[in-house]
């Protein structure tokens, strides 16, 4: 084991501030990814010191599709470098489990952060600085955002520390019992299920087109619908991952898009 | 002048509150402290920013679309209100138009413009370069603070009725096809993902979770649920020996069905 690769509390503290700016760079194509390696490569600069193959891997790894409650992304990061760390001294460790369980846990992790941040904590907080502020109290906005601020930050920090050491333990366990194989299987099905979910409710596509006219118009989307749901979504999804098989490059793919949106609505087929 | 430069620096820093821990800060209700500070009447730009904040309140990013945005919305508003003297409902009336026509300037950014720097990023990747991958995050994000400073500031300096203008101009099958392109863009990220994880064994699994969703509209946490129980049971099936021989002749039977997906 190599000395040189061990992560200290200051290497996870500096991920810690660098997960501030996790929606800083949010996009429509891959969401939170660019600021999750962003937050990252001080750890995986570390891990792979003298695996400069290792790093390039782990850099396209963590540009994959990433979306979750902003506040609590660290407990993700976390876990995250504790499997980059095991994946860094194993030559045996799946390389794709990384990414699996990220994409598994997204989903659950933003449904518990979402409702508690964006629900509840949110709402405490404006309602408490709104009923300030609407009396022309300067102290309404700095009592909205300590209230929001402070247990947001805490949880964050706690947060980050706490995924790492889930993340070992949670490893070294697997790797003790040998189970890290069935972990990875599961984790794979899991995780092709949430982005078949994903799919299914981000990726919107729906058409206006009306055969006939007036009351007796049949509205092609109804049709479509009793053929089957998301029948366009899916039928985009498909193009997409056919067309990158054949090598076509994102970007092309993305202005191709920009360009069959302003068509199709040109000529009124969306 | 310099009054349209302090509320384009206001828009500017309030934007840089996803560089700050998402920590609300581009809030109306702190915004509009802000305005008043820079406006002269720092009870009235709280009041306002109060009465905005609630309007606001439902307008939250959920999943993949974005509401109207609340910054440049709330600062010109409260802004133009302070300055013509007139009252909080006038504020909610100018800030409507003014936070849509942002809201499309971000939608551009957001889909076109970020996704090219991450291209940059890709690249970057392969060689290992760390730096230039920070860079393109950084530019990302203060790109766009740049970009709602500039037309908080543009916007105020020429006044509210030109930006209701120049919505009017835009073709609205240019808005509309940028809404379409802008819901089918996560379909490009999905398909990446996919296609580091799927083999020829898993692919069905894509399908239950495509269905489960499009069938039932039960919510990513719930299909993530069933998903996990579903993935612990066939761990379980597999490990006891009764679903092993199954897999391995799945992987045997399957391969032509999905070569052309």
């Amino acid at each position: 084991m190599k000395t040189s690769n061990k992560i200290t509390d200051k290497d996870l503290n500096r991920v810690f501030l660098r997960s501030f700016s996790m929606e800083f760079s949010w996009n429509y194509e891959r969401q939170m990814s660019l600021a999750y390696v962003y937050a990252m490569i001080p750890a995986l600069k570390k891990l792979y010191a003298d695996n400069r193959e290792g790093l390039i891997k782990a850099l396209k790894r963590h540009l994959e599709f990433f979306n979750m409650t902003p506040h609590i992304v660290t407990l993700m990061l976390g876990i995250s470098i504790a499997m980059e760390k095991e994946n860094s001294e194993s030559d045996s460790f799946d390389e794709n489990s990384i990414n699996n369980i990220k994409t598994a846990l997204m989903g659950p992790l933003s449904g518990i952060g979402d409702s508690f941040f964006w629900g509840t904590l949110r709402l405490i907080a404006t309602g408490i600085g709104t009923s300030l502020a609407l009396k022309g109290n300067i102290l309404g906005p700095i009592i909205f955002l300590l209230i929001f601020n402070i247990p947001h930050i805490i949880i964050r920090y706690i947060f980050t520390k706490m995924g790492y050491r889930l993340g070992t333990e949670f490893l070294s366990r697997l790797e003790k019992t040998g189970t890290m194989k069935k972990v990875t299987y599961g984790a794979s099905i899991l995780g092709l299920i949430v982005i078949g979910a994903m799919t299914s409710q981000m990726v919107s596509l729906t058409t206006p087109l009306a055969i006939g006219q007036g009351e007796g118009a049949v509205v092609v989307q109804n049709i479509l619908n009793d053929i089957m749901p998301g029948i366009l979504p899916l039928a985009t999804f498909g193009a997409v991952y056919y067309l990158l098989g054949k090598n076509v490059k994102p970007l092309t793919i993305l202005l191709g898009m920009a360009i069959f949106g302003i068509l199709g609505s040109f000529i009124g087929i969306f | 002048m310099i009054t349209a430069f302090l509320l384009g620096l206001i828009a500017f820093v309030s934007q840089c509150e996803y560089a700050l821990g998402t920590s609300l800060i581009c809030r109306p209700i702190v915004t509009g402290l802000l305005t008043g500070i820079v406006m002269g009447d720092i009870k009235a730009g709280v009041i306002m920013g109060a009465t905005l904040e609630l309007a606001f309140i439902g307008s939250f990013s959920v999943g993949g679309s974005l509401p109207p945005d609340v910054i440049t919305g709330g600062i010109l508003a409260i802004a133009f209100s302070i300055a013509s003297k007139s009252g909080v409902e006038t504020v909610l009336l100018l800030a409507l138009p003014i936070a849509t026509f942002t809201l499309i300037m971000k939608n551009l950014y957001n889909g076109i413009i970020i996704p090219m720097l991450l291209h940059k990023a890709d690249d970057y990747a392969s060689e290992g370069n760390c730096k230039g991958i920070e860079r393109m995050h950084l530019l990302s994000g203060f790109g766009l603070s740049l970009l709602l400073g500039v037309i908080t500031f543009v916007a105020f300096y020429l006044g509210g009725d030109v930006i209701t203008n120049l919505l009017k101009m835009i073709p609205t099958f240019v808005q509309r096809g940028l809404e379409v392109a802008t819901g089918i863009i996560p379909a490009l990220g999905f398909a990446m993902l996919a296609r580091l994880l799927l083999n020829k064994e898993l692919v069905v699994y894509l399908f239950l979770g495509f269905f489960i969703a499009a069938y039932t509209g039960i919510p990513l946490t719930g299909i993530a649920i069933f998903g996990a129980i579903l993935a612990i049971i066939l761990v379980n099936v597999s490990s006891n020996g009764v679903g092993v021989r199954e897999t391995v002749s799945n992987t045997q039977g399957g391969e032509l069905e999905d070569e052309d997906f």
